[in-house]
């Protein structure tokens, strides 16, 4: 705020010559990337929920146009709060994070057998959101202390960091968001400079764990259906009964599969139009693009999610300080895994998780905390030179 | 990359830091970005290309599967057509009912919906159960249920039990014809037999089918405006029969009386229009063997039709062809007489008369009136074997009848070349050939018809109610002449006046007829002899075959008793059912008596020796088959002298 109420006390020329001045380093692709992104997602959220016919229903519209609105805000506070003074915070923001975690088990709502709800009037906090933005933080404070100096010890220290909330997130369970908070971690652990051994141990500590998993009764039929879908995918072709998770995976490619090249025109998307594939705006909202807009649209939108996830990798080169290198590849490595994982899950390369598309899905938890995740990198982007 | 700052040592006032990492650029977390990076991009990569195989290089099978989805193909039934008989009474008609079905995946509580259903469906719980459990999503419960069934499974409402529309095939008149009608599908779409099946072509509808884009979701619903294409259903044709329901009603309840006074164990009985070929009744009827032998409720109409798919030995019917061949021929007329013994030796077999007699002038009349085997033969043996098949054959034994009903019979004859040395004893008096009773009676027909030959004829028309097609009128074919024809008509008027068929009589009426009561060769026989059971006892088939007004026939009747035991002679059970029918006929249809009941040219009145002889024929005594070929074929070389009837089927009410 100091930089637009001291602007107009100095001449025209002082701007030029204060070339570090944070407003001056906005990153306007990165901003101009997202509002576009958001854009067609309200467009997408819209086909996918009013409904084959008049009258058409609104009520999704009007509240994703609320959450972005909000995250815009939401985006705008967090670039203009000197990420430097976030990480003094960073400690209160985990705890703050945890708590809330914690608090969500005890007193938190149940949807569809996860309880990670607080229900706050007409709106749902997703407590599970904002805890990986905390872990994000957390993680760079830690990790720009330990500065590329890891011995098992602080190895040990940030992966623990990072097991907490991912724990917490399990017990709700929300395999989704773990699996997200997972992908961050060894993002953040790799570019925190662990040495080779300790993250290659960690890689077979967690695929025995996967095994482990798997083989205990931790998930429940359901989930372990889901992620064991992808592998045994396809060509049950309707003859007998389709399995409810390899449904929402043939119902997903069918939608894509009949975008063709040029997609069916917005709005006139047959699959999209009757409700054929669930969930449709939330986590499969990829394939409203995929069947409206065809391979064309959808690779456009890939094309803007790469330049925003240059954007960030960008950002994260040119950190003044590896807290900011670190804050943005966590933000980094949560966007480009839920991209990945989304885009993937809805053709079959990825299991069926329940993992939003960033700035595309229906939800207010997560499309604010994408905000937030963009407003850092802004944040960081911006002050570079300060 | 501009150069750090100064400050930033401090800003890491939290800890204690190598002082050189702390100045040298973050080199390996910049290291660490790129593997980053090109991990990134190889996920990018691998989501584009996926993305381009699903969208544009191999969509095909995910747009069908989408298309298959979207668009939802309901058959619509066709109505079946509808079998009327000739006044357009509906003998077999289609109406759409409900049938029940379950999606066995979508049934919640099994043994509690099949609770509910059972008693509506008539089905048991536990086998309900266990449909409601199988395998699949498509399970029939029970076809066209009644509609009130339906309303009230309707009503229930279990999850995942639900009806449609089936058409039920309705008889309306219970049995009556069913021998001809056949049998249906259980959906009531294909005829399985009889008529159902000959003209499942006409009959059968072509079912229509309705496509519509429909939502997704748990409403099946259609969406407004979304494309939609409609096959109508083309529902089926018509088939008017030549046959009159109470015509056919009554055959089969005079036929079943009949049966049942005379202890047989079936029967078949057909009326028809001689002139026209028309049938306008054909019952058969069958005692069922578990019941109370004389009771009329065990007689049923059979599902066969047995007087089109069956064949059986004639006996003494099959005479008039041979007597009107050999007149037709010039070898005999009606009024030549020859010397008639009561035996012949045929090569090794003995032919008798039924009654042992004198050698006595007869004329052909007097033959035919009396039922004389011997006299029948002689006269065949003057015809010659090759006449005498061909005028079997010309009468219409050689050939199916042409209506082309599922698994019709036709004549068994013997190639003249395969005749045995009895052969010219045997088949001129009926045995030794087998034909169905539909051949005999047009046979018989061809000297109703002035000597033409007209094929039946069981189908009139066929079409809807608004357009029907009438079939082409029934081939004719010249037989005899018409001198022969009603030469034989008075010869058979006679049989009826004073000879054997004296019970067939119709009063006011002149009718001409002939009895026939054969041995019947039988499938487990005595060795050596084919007519003989192991019992030792011989099986009769009893026939009157015959038309009326003689001198100008209008209709014409047989009536068939298969092992008649109150009585074997035809001229005792046969005749009596015929006369009633005929009766029956001839008010039904009006046909007032001839009006000049004189008799035929040159056909003298049957002679005083011929009406003492006051006839029942005894069975002609076929040449005993022989037990290793089946009937017909070649006489066994030993021959059993001729025998009277088994004592059990002593002639007790003859007169």
């Amino acid at each position: 705020m100091a930089t637009t109420l001291t602007a107009p006390r100095r001449p025209v020329t002082n701007v030029r010559r204060n070339p570090s001045a944070a407003w001056h380093h906005l990153d306007v692709v990165l901003i101009g990337c997202v509002v576009a992104v958001s854009a067609l997602g309200l467009l997408m959220i819209f086909s996918a929920t009013r409904g084959p016919e008049q009258p058409f229903d609104y009520s999704f519209l009007e509240r994703q146009t609320t959450f972005v609105v909000l995250g815009l805000g939401a985006m705008a506070v967090t670039a203009l709060f000197d990420y430097r003074k976030v990480r003094d915070y960073a400690p209160f923001l985990y705890g703050g994070a945890m708590v809330l975690l914690v608090a969500v088990l005890v007193v938190g709502s149940r949807q569809k057998g996860t309880q990670g709800w607080f229900q706050l009037g007409k709106f749902q906090l997703q407590p599970s959101e904002l805890a990986k933005l905390a872990l994000i933080v957390a993680f760079a404070y830690l990790g720009a202390q330990f500065r590329n100096d890891v011995d098992l010890r602080r190895f040990a220290a940030l992966l623990g960091l990072c097991l907490v909330p991912m724990a917490l997130v399990m017990f709700q369970p929300d395999l989704g968001t773990t699996l997200v908070s997972a992908a961050v971690t060894v993002a953040l652990l790799v570019v925190a400079g662990c040495r080779s051994r300790h993250l290659l141990a960690l890689g077979v500590a967690g695929l025995l764990g996967i095994a482990v998993i798997l083989q205990s009764g931790a998930l429940d039929q359901y989930q372990k259906d889901r992620l064991t879908t992808f592998i045994s995918q396809d060509d049950s072709r309707g003859t007998g009964q389709v399995e409810e998770a390899s449904y929402n995976l043939n119902q997903s490619k069918i939608a894509i599969g009949s975008g063709g090249l040029w997609g069916k025109g917005l709005f006139q998307g047959t699959q999209t139009r009757l409700g054929n594939v669930p969930e449709q705006h939330t986590d499969f909202i990829f394939t409203a693009v995929g069947e409206e807009l065809g391979l064309l649209g959808a690779a456009s939108l890939l094309a803007l999610y790469s330049v925003i996830v240059w954007r960030v990798w960008r950002t994260a080169q040119l950190a003044r300080d590896d807290f900011g290198s670190l804050l943005c590849a966590g933000v980094l490595a949560m966007f480009v895994f839920q991209i990945f994982e989304n885009v993937g899950m809805t053709m079959g390369i990825m299991p069926i998780t329940g993992i939003p598309l960033p700035f595309m899905s229906y939800g207010g938890s997560a499309t604010i905390t994408s905000f937030m995740a963009m407003g850092l990198v802004l944040n960081v982007h911006m002050r570079r030179f300060t | 990359m501009p150069a750090a700052p100064p400050r930033r040592a401090h800003r890491h006032r939290h800890l204690h830091l190598d002082p050189a990492g702390a100045t040298l650029p973050p080199a390996l977390a910049k290291r660490r970005l790129g593997v980053l990076a090109v991990a990134f991009c190889v996920m990018f990569g691998a989501v584009v290309v996926k993305l381009a195989d699903v969208q544009v290089l191999n969509p095909d099978r995910y747009v069908s599967q989408g298309q298959r989805q979207r668009f939802v193909s309901n058959v619509i039934p066709a109505g079946r057509g509808s079998i009327l008989d000739r006044n357009g009474t509906e003998l077999a008609l289609s109406i759409p009912q409900k049938t029940v079905f379950a999606d066995p995946g979508l049934v919640r509580n099994a043994p509690a919906a099949a609770r509910r259903l059972a008693p509506l469906l008539g089905i048991d719980r536990a086998e309900l159960v266990r449909r409601l459990t199988g395998p699949g999503r498509y399970v029939v419960l029970a076809h066209t249920v009644p509609d009130a069934v339906a309303a009230e499974v309707a009503d229930l409402a279990v999850p995942g039990i639900a009806m449609f529309d089936e058409f039920k095939r309705y008889q309306p008149s219970g049995d009556v014809a069913r021998s001809l009608l056949g049998r249906v599908s259980a959906d009531g779409s294909r005829g399985y037999s009889g008529l159902e099946a000959q003209f499942e072509p006409v009959l059968g509808g072509r079912s229509g089918r309705v496509t519509y884009e429909r939502s997704g979701g748990d409403a099946d619903r259609t969406i407004a405006g979304g494309r939609q294409r409609v096959v109508p259903a083309r529902p089926g044709r018509d088939v008017v029969l030549t046959l009159d329901r109470a015509m056919q009603f009554e055959a089969e309840q005079v036929l079943a009386r009949h049966v049942a006074a005379a202890r047989a164990k079936g029967g078949m009985a057909i009326v028809m229009r001689p002139d026209t070929g028309e049938v306008l009744a054909m019952a058969n009827v069958a005692t069922d063997p578990a019941a109370v032998p004389g009771d009329p409720g065990a007689v049923r109409p059979t599902s066969n039709n047995l007087a089109l798919t069956t064949v059986y030995e004639p006996g003494s019917v099959n005479k008039v062809i041979t007597l009107a061949g050999a007149i037709e021929e010039g070898v005999v007329r009606p009024d030549s007489s020859i010397a008639v013994p009561d035996r012949i030796q045929v090569a090794d077999h003995l032919f008798t008369d039924h009654d042992p007699h004198p050698v006595t002038n007869w004329t052909t009349t007097d033959i035919l009136a009396t039922s004389s085997n011997v006299g029948t033969i002689m006269v065949a043996q003057q015809l010659g074997r090759d006449r005498i098949d061909a005028y079997l054959r010309q009468f219409g034994f050689g050939e199916t009848s042409g209506l082309e009903f599922p698994n019709e019979a036709s004549a068994q004859l013997l190639d003249p070349a395969d005749w045995s040395g009895t052969s010219i004893g045997a088949i001129p008096i009926g045995q030794g050939l087998s034909v169905t009773a539909l051949q005999m009676l047009n046979a018989y027909n061809v000297i109703a018809n002035d000597g033409v030959l007209v094929a039946p004829r069981l189908v009139d028309a066929t079409g809807t109610p608004t357009g029907r097609r009438r079939l082409p009128p029934s081939a004719r074919r010249r037989v005899v002449s018409a001198p022969t024809a009603a030469a034989v008509r008075g010869m058979m008027a006679q049989v009826v006046e004073r000879g054997t068929g004296e019970k067939a009589a119709v009063p006011g009426y002149s009718v001409a007829g002939k009895t026939g009561t054969a041995r019947k060769p039988l499938a487990d026989h005595m060795p050596g002899n084919g007519y003989m059971d192991r019992d030792g006892a011989y099986h009769y088939v009893a026939t009157f075959a015959g038309f009326l007004p003689a001198e100008k026939p209008e209709l014409s009747v047989i009536v068939v008793l298969d092992e008649p035991t109150s009585s074997i002679y035809a001229s005792d059970v046969a005749a009596p059912a015929f006369s009633e029918l005929a009766r029956y006929a001839l008010r039904r249809y009006a046909i007032p008596p001839a009006a000049v009941a004189a008799a035929a040219d040159g056909v003298p009145q049957i002679s005083a020796s011929a009406q003492a002889i006051e006839d029942d024929p005894l069975p002609a005594t076929p040449p005993p088959l022989p037990s290793t070929s089946p009937p017909p074929t070649s006489p066994p070389p030993t021959s059993p002298p001729p025998t009277s009837p088994p004592p059990t089927s002593a002639p007790a009410g003859r007169p």
